[in-house]
């Protein structure tokens, strides 16, 4: 059943607002900036939108009707419209929503968005989680993150310089995109001499804050052709959510959260890892990236320190990824500037940092609930194609 | 200025049993009476076979270190006067896994299968936190 969406859809427009460290936006308004930029890269006119998904904002606390607001604000009445909650994984999640929606016939073209405003006015601080970390200090993204970094290390025995590399790569990465904001040159000696946030995590391991939004516009292959560029076809969708941190589950305790997604992602497009070109990977935090080598078959667990350091994720090796610098560099765009990057990349739009020949890219997404218990999280991928 | 206080669980009908056992020192966790799963954390539910029938047993205490982290950067103004803490996960004898602190012991000892044991950190009159250090008895 699957199969039969494959390539049948199409991302045909993508954008983001202003990002970077701009305190005085709403997150309306960085959203609001996203979505006509992608309605425009996408030659179409606002009223051709009739559907509208958006991410929850994760900051803001409670917002009833989101997307619906989202749409009028923009002025148009949507037949398919919902806010999102899979965190990270939303971009890639909210583009497979999308194209069930309107093989569904519910609708026939949609704006999928999001945006964050770290600081938002007239809101008081909240502290979200479970009664069983929160009051231990386990506060945020980043501890777990930092127990999955360390459960890395001591199951593979995985030397911090692995991450430092996936640090300096996607830093080098970012230094031909102007929009990045991460664009200081970096050695893998900065990384190692860069402060713990939460031990075995450095700060380079982090992403910064970003305050903006994006946006892509999902419609059918078909009406694609008559649009303004290149046709970017979705050929494989997946997704999987799993707590197999601390839930553990007999033997199922060992998988990857992600090997799912990827099983449905791949079996959809009916390619493997090795048909990719390009991969933009959900890089909130550096361990993500080796869990997504593995779980998405690009590597084997105990390969990924050579795959790494052999420079096979640059321009020059086997899978150049994350091209624009990434969440860790160019900004925290919750996936969707790894969706505007990988549209482009198949578009050949991306100038100095065009990777030759692109065509087919893989895009994943990540996101959740790290600190309730247990610790849930979302995984999604994309795959793209000419 | 005023102090920012730690957040404290607010137990609910599923995890006030787990947080009233805590404060008489005793660490119980719900085991489901048709599959025999110790769960945690506390639900209406056994995730493994979906009975809603369950007992909450006292549990032996013994666990080892799944994970362990330090955080040096506080995520949170309550704990900005704790850096640098130790966040672990501890696997129980009896199965689930759970975050805690480890005591009575320097951060940079701490290691994964570390034998560990519960003690019971009375925070005020009505909450305590179930705690572990390295094991003693065997």
């Amino acid at each position: 059943m699957m199969g039969s969406l494959s390539g049948r859809y199409a991302i045909v427009g993508v954008g983001t607002s202003r990002f970077g460290k701009l305190q005085g936006v709403s997150t309306m308004g960085f959203t609001l900036e996203a979505a006509k930029q992608a309605i425009e890269d996408a030659g179409l006119s606002r009223d051709q939108v009739d559907g509208v998904l958006v991410m929850m904002p994760a900051i803001m606390g409670e917002q009833h009707g989101w997307a619906a607001r989202v749409a009028a604000y923009l002025g148009v009445e949507p037949t398919f419209s919902a806010t999102m909650d899979l965190g990270g994984a939303t971009a890639c999640g909210s583009v497979q929503t999308a194209m069930a929606a309107i093989d569904a016939g519910y609708c026939h073209t949609v704006l999928c968005c999001f945006a964050t405003q770290n600081w938002p006015q007239g809101v008081a601080m909240q502290l979200f989680g479970s009664e069983f970390q929160v009051p231990y200090g386990d506060v945020g993204a980043i501890c777990l993150m930092a127990h999955i970094k360390r459960r890395q290390q001591y199951d593979y025995g995985y030397p911090d310089e692995l991450y430092g590399q996936i640090a300096v790569t996607w830093r080098q990465h970012a230094q031909l995109n102007p929009e990045a904001q991460m664009r200081k040159p970096m050695s893998l000696d900065d990384y190692m001499r860069s402060r713990w946030v939460a031990e075995p995590l450095r700060l380079f391991d982090c992403c910064p804050n970003t305050d903006g939004g994006g946006a892509c516009i999902v419609t059918s292959a078909e009406r694609a052709r008559d649009l303004a560029k290149p046709v970017v076809r979705i050929l494989g969708a997946g997704q999987s959510h799993s707590s197999e941190i601390i839930h553990p589950r007999g033997a199922e305790q060992r998988s990857l959260g992600g090997t799912k997604a990827a099983t449905m992602a791949f079996g959809m497009a009916g390619l493997t890892p090795s048909d990719l070109d390009v991969a933009q990977i959900y890089d909130a935090f550096t361990p993500r990236v080796v869990h997504d080598l593995v779980a998405y078959g690009i590597c084997a667990s105990e390969e990924v320190p050579e795959f790494v350091t052999r420079g096979n994720l640059t321009f020059a090796g086997r899978l150049p990824s994350n091209t624009a610098g990434g969440l860790l560099s160019e900004g925290h765009l919750s996936g969707f500037g790894h969706i505007r990057e990988g549209v482009r990349q198949i578009r050949g739009e991306c100038g100095d940092r065009q990777v030759a020949d692109a065509q087919v890219c893989l895009v994943t997404g990540y996101g959740g609930a790290p600190h309730e218990a247990p610790p849930t999280v979302s995984y999604s991928a994309l795959i793209l194609a000419r | 200025m005023f102090a920012i206080e730690k957040p404290l669980p607010r137990a609910n009908e599923d995890t006030a049993p787990y947080w009233a056992a805590a404060h008489k020192g005793e660490l119980r966790l719900q085991r489901c009476d048709d599959c025999g799963h110790v769960r945690f954390p506390p639900s209406a539910l056994c995730p493994r076979c979906l009975s809603q029938h369950h007992e909450w047993v006292k549990l032996s205490g013994r666990a080892t270190v799944f994970s362990w982290i330090v955080v040096h950067q506080s995520q949170h103004p309550a704990f900005n006067g704790d850096t640098p803490y130790n966040v672990t996960i501890v696997e129980l004898e009896e199965g689930p896994r759970m975050h805690t602190h480890i005591v009575d012991c320097p951060n940079d000892q701490i290691r994964i299968g570390m034998p560990v044991e519960v003690v019971f950190d009375r925070v005020n009159d009505e909450v305590t936190l179930p705690k572990f250090r390295p094991a003693k008895s065997k």
